[in-house]
């Protein structure tokens, strides 16, 4: 059995290879002189530049979180680049065509054509590569809905009043280090605003891929759905295989105001690092999403890559009625650690919140939940429901629940469940009787512990989300 | 470093006896300790201005206190006044296979097993532990020879005047295959404060029933601990009952350093007034085979806060645990405010564990169906919260300990409905 789960545990990163792309990075280092020129690359307003330079200042003054159960060693600052651009990049591609193919040659290797597939499936995507966006597919039949979906740098030159307005309301500058750290050298993202009452046409997704050695990625998305309307989108990411971690510390703003849906979905598959823990990325991202009166914001996330995650998407239920949903597969294996949760703050009248989190340990890796409610004085007949359910395989590996629980309101309802077992004799021994082999059996134990997830990832996602955990998961018990 | 802190480990600077060395260490590991704040996770919720504040000074003068006595309950008694031991009031003799006495009346090689126990159950991350290890004033140590049954339960009992400062802390060891049932009380006049540790180490085959209450209220700052050892095939049976004070806190941990070992834990707390009462109760599984059940159930009225932080860390070799834990809450006041947090730490594949919390109201429909029946609404709350409480103390091995507690615990719920 340690042999099988060894050989699994062996297996090769699929997205691990690197593109041979010229590109024009920075050298590394961080000071506010390489900030004003990210800023000066972009073409920035100047009231983004002082953004970026203040919270740079906080920054300085702000220490690194340790209250997370990871392990790793200190991260220099200065050795990483904060800007990497495809040379080809230079002037910015008008349609497809104009792309460099090798940058579109690797996104077919990772499974997204930018075109065909996007036809048949209906996604607009947005690739970031590196540090820019490359770029944005089925513009056009967005902006016939009126859906802005561009790279956030763009938004910046054209809809700079909307950006002024809600970059840093969800998540203030000094939120907390690496969200700071984020607002001060963050290079691209995606920008999407949904107009009044409308239902965007289509899924919208992004693609994040880490190419350059050496360097960070810092992306920050703003998804803005106005009154009544509903946006659903997608996230993937991605990096080559590399001996040293890179770090990404991204930071993902919703506002779902009146009436509004925001359904988010990630499937995170950055590169883990080997066996031994070498390599691999360092995830350590902020993501936040406000709800007002009668809006509804959604998290799902399959994380199965990352060497550290320390990750909670969270909802501030502000609204009456509003609703915040968190839906979570966390795999880790090999030396992968994992802290992720949720934070469901309760602010209005009989706002609701369900969490549902998945985590299965293999290996030597260690996976946690850490989660909050929090009902606050205000919120009159509020209700969560929360099920942390952890799987392990081996007997090397830990799985861990950290949930907060606060409250004020007595007329609110929580409801706290988790629960830790491994895959039983039992269930292998009836699949196994069924002509099943281990390997077969196992993937379809997790594929079953993991359903409710799944279920709320959107089709093609879920999918994919189904096939990583397979192949993760080869052989890991016998 | 907060002045109440720097003058507490001045004052133990000067103490010299049989403790010496733990106390030096204790105070190397405080120097190094920074004061809790609300950023220090054991203290999230818990505010130290009481102690910063408090004006409570030791007594040395003889004080006559005694405890209060409990109907049907005939137990020896283990009174401290004021922090100090209060000989006279222990009876002349004692059963066959137990011993009481100061440790520093022990002789040399009974006093060397007493170190080599003393403090290594109780863990070092607790700030008042280390100041408990620096300050305590007179140590008791209790042992149960192997195999023998103490029929008559002990009660340790802290007794405080008014204004006092005491630290009080009492070894227990049960040999293999004894048996034993210990309670510990405090009882304070208020504005005191006490720190109150005990450390029992159970030995193989041997059986611990175990009460603690923590009944002082008012201006009252109360922290202690009781912390467990258990061996292969020790049993433990612990109930805790809370009242909360200006602060009360109350650290329980239970040690599987053996197989096969079995812990229950059932703690209650009911809060009133601006009342606060932490409870941190932490399980080691460190060996196989170990089973850990605990339910702890509580109810906070008025401006009362609550806090609960219940951690089971199940480590590597610690494989076919079984452990549970289950937490209630009700909370009764729009002002009041409850703070949970049910932790699993775990490292062993083949082990079934589960925690689940709950915050609400009382039921609403059990509410309406007591009224349809005549009962007043105000009435049916008290019953029904009285209910809530009720089952655990239904579980409480001693039938005189539980006749004593229900009608104390009744009035505290009429007076918490009254408001």
């Amino acid at each position: 059995m340690t042999e099988q789960i060894d050989k699994a545990l062996a297996r090769e990163y699929e997205a691990g290879f690197v593109s041979d792309v010229e590109s024009e990075t920075f050298e590394p280092g961080l000071d506010e002189n390489v900030i004003r020129r990210i800023s000066e690359m972009k073409g920035e307003p100047e009231w983004m530049l002082e953004w970026r330079l203040s919270a740079f200042r906080e920054w300085l003054e702000m220490e690194e979180p340790e209250w997370a159960l990871v392990d790793y060693p200190k991260i220099d600052f200065q050795s990483i680049s904060y800007y990497s651009a495809p040379k080809s990049m230079k002037d910015k591609p008008k349609s497809l065509d104009e792309v460099d193919p090798e940058l579109l040659r690797t996104y077919e290797k990772l499974g997204i054509p930018l075109i065909e597939q996007q036809m048949l499936a209906g996604i607009a995507v947005d690739a970031v590569f590196d540090s820019v966006s490359v770029v944005t597919t089925f513009r056009e039949k967005l902006e016939e809905a009126g859906v802005i979906f561009c790279p956030i740098s763009e938004a910046l030159h054209k809809y700079p009043d909307l950006v002024k307005k809600y970059i840093g309301s969800v998540v203030p500058k000094k939120d907390n280090y690496y969200a700071a750290l984020n607002c001060a050298v963050f290079t691209d993202g995606s920008f999407v605003y949904i107009p009044k009452g409308t239902r965007c046409p289509m899924e919208l997704s992004t693609y994040f891929r880490i190419n350059e050695q050496n360097t960070g990625q810092f992306e920050r998305t703003l998804i803005i759905a106005d009154e009544g309307s509903h946006v659903s989108y997608l996230e993937g990411c991605t990096a080559p295989q590399r001996d040293e971690n890179q770090l990404h510390a991204a930071v993902v703003e919703l506002v779902a105001m009146d009436n509004a849906e925001i359904k988010y979905s990630t499937v995170q598959n950055w590169y883990p690092g080997d066996e031994n823990g070498k390599g691999g990325i360092y995830n350590f991202v902020t993501k936040r999403g406000i709800c007002h009166t009668n809006a509804k914001i959604s998290w799902t996330q399959v994380e199965t890559g990352s060497s550290v995650t320390w990750k909670y998407p969270s909802c501030i239920l502000k609204g009456d009625n509003s609703v915040g949903e968190f839906y979570s597969v966390a795999l880790t294996r090999g030396r992968q650690q994992a802290d992720t949760g949720t934070k469901m703050i309760h602010i209005g009248k009989n706002t609701k919140s369900t969490i549902i989190s998945k985590g299965i340990s293999a290996g030597r890796s260690n996976n946690s939940y850490r989660g909050l409610v929090r009902m606050n004085p205000g919120a009159e007949g509020a209700r969560n429901f929360t099920q942390c359910d952890s799987l392990l395989i081996g007997d090397q590996c830990g799985a861990h629940t950290f949930p907060y629980v606060e409250s004020r309101n007595p007329s609110a309802i929580i409801e706290h469940e988790a629960t830790t077992s491994k895959v039983s004799d039992e269930q292998m021994f009836l699949c196994r009787q069924r002509g099943l082999d281990p390997e077969k059996a196992v993937s379809m134990i997790v594929n079953g512990f993991c359903k409710e997830v799944f279920k709320e990832l959107p089709m093609e996602f879920a999918v994919e989300a189904g096939k990583l955990l397979e192949i993760s998961l080869e052989g890991s018990v016998g | 470093m907060s002045e109440w802190l720097e003058s507490a480990i001045a004052r133990a600077q000067g103490i010299n006896d049989w403790l010496a060395p733990k106390r030096a260490h204790a105070l190397e590991l405080l120097a190094n300790t920074k004061w809790p704040t609300r950023k220090t996770e054991a203290w999230r919720y818990t505010p130290l201005r009481p102690v910063e504040r408090t004006q409570a000074k030791v007594i040395s003068d003889k004080v006559d206190l005694s405890p209060v006595s409990i109907a049907d309950l005939s137990a020896i008694e283990l009174v401290f006044v004021n922090g100090q031991f209060d000989q006279a009031q222990l009876v002349k003799t004692l059963p066959e296979g137990l011993s009481i006495s100061l440790g520093g009346d022990l002789g040399s090689a009974e006093q060397t097993d007493a170190l080599s126990v003393f403090s290594t159950i109780k863990p070092e991350r607790h700030i008042f532990g280390l100041v408990n290890d620096a300050l305590a004033q007179d140590v008791v140590v209790v042992t149960v020879a192997e195999g023998v049954e103490i029929t008559q339960p002990i009660r340790i009992s802290s007794l405080l005047s008014q204004g006092a400062e005491s630290h009080t802390r009492v070894q227990v060891a049960l040999a293999a295959g004894s048996r034993l049932t210990v309670i510990e009380d405090v009882q304070a006049q208020g504005e005191s404060f006490n720190t109150a540790f005990v450390e029992y180490n159970v030995a193989a085959n041997a059986r611990l029933e175990h009460y603690r209450f923590a009944l002082q209220t008012g201006s009252n700052v109360a922290i202690g601990g009781s912390h467990f050892n258990l061996h292969d095939h020790a049993k433990m049976n612990s109930t805790i009952v809370g009242f909360g004070s200006d602060l009360s806190r109350l650290d329980t941990d239970i040690i599987h350093a053996g197989e096969f070992a079995d812990a229950k834990l059932n703690a209650m707390y009911l809060l009133d007034g601006k009342e606060l009462f932490d409870l941190h109760a932490t399980v080691e599984h460190a060996k196989p085979n170990g089973k850990t059940e605990e339910n702890v159930r509580c109810i906070v009225a008025d401006r009362a806060r609550a806090v609960f932080n219940g951690r089971i860390h199940i480590h590597r070799d610690a494989q076919k645990t079984l452990a549970e834990l289950n937490n209630r809450n009700l909370l009764l006041s729009d002002k009041a405010e409850i703070n949970t947090k049910p932790e699993l730490e775990i490292y062993a594949d083949d082990v079934k564990c589960a925690h689940g919390a709950t915050v609400a109201q009382i039921d609403k429909q059990a509410l309406y169906y007591l009224q349809t029946r005549g009962v007043s609404r105000s009435k049916a709350q008290v019953m029904l919260n009285f209910g809530f409480i009720n089952e655990l103390i239904d579980l409480m091995p001693n039938a005189a300990l539980a006749e004593w507690i229900r009608p104390i615990i009744r009035e505290r719920f009429a007076q918490m409905e009254v408001k």
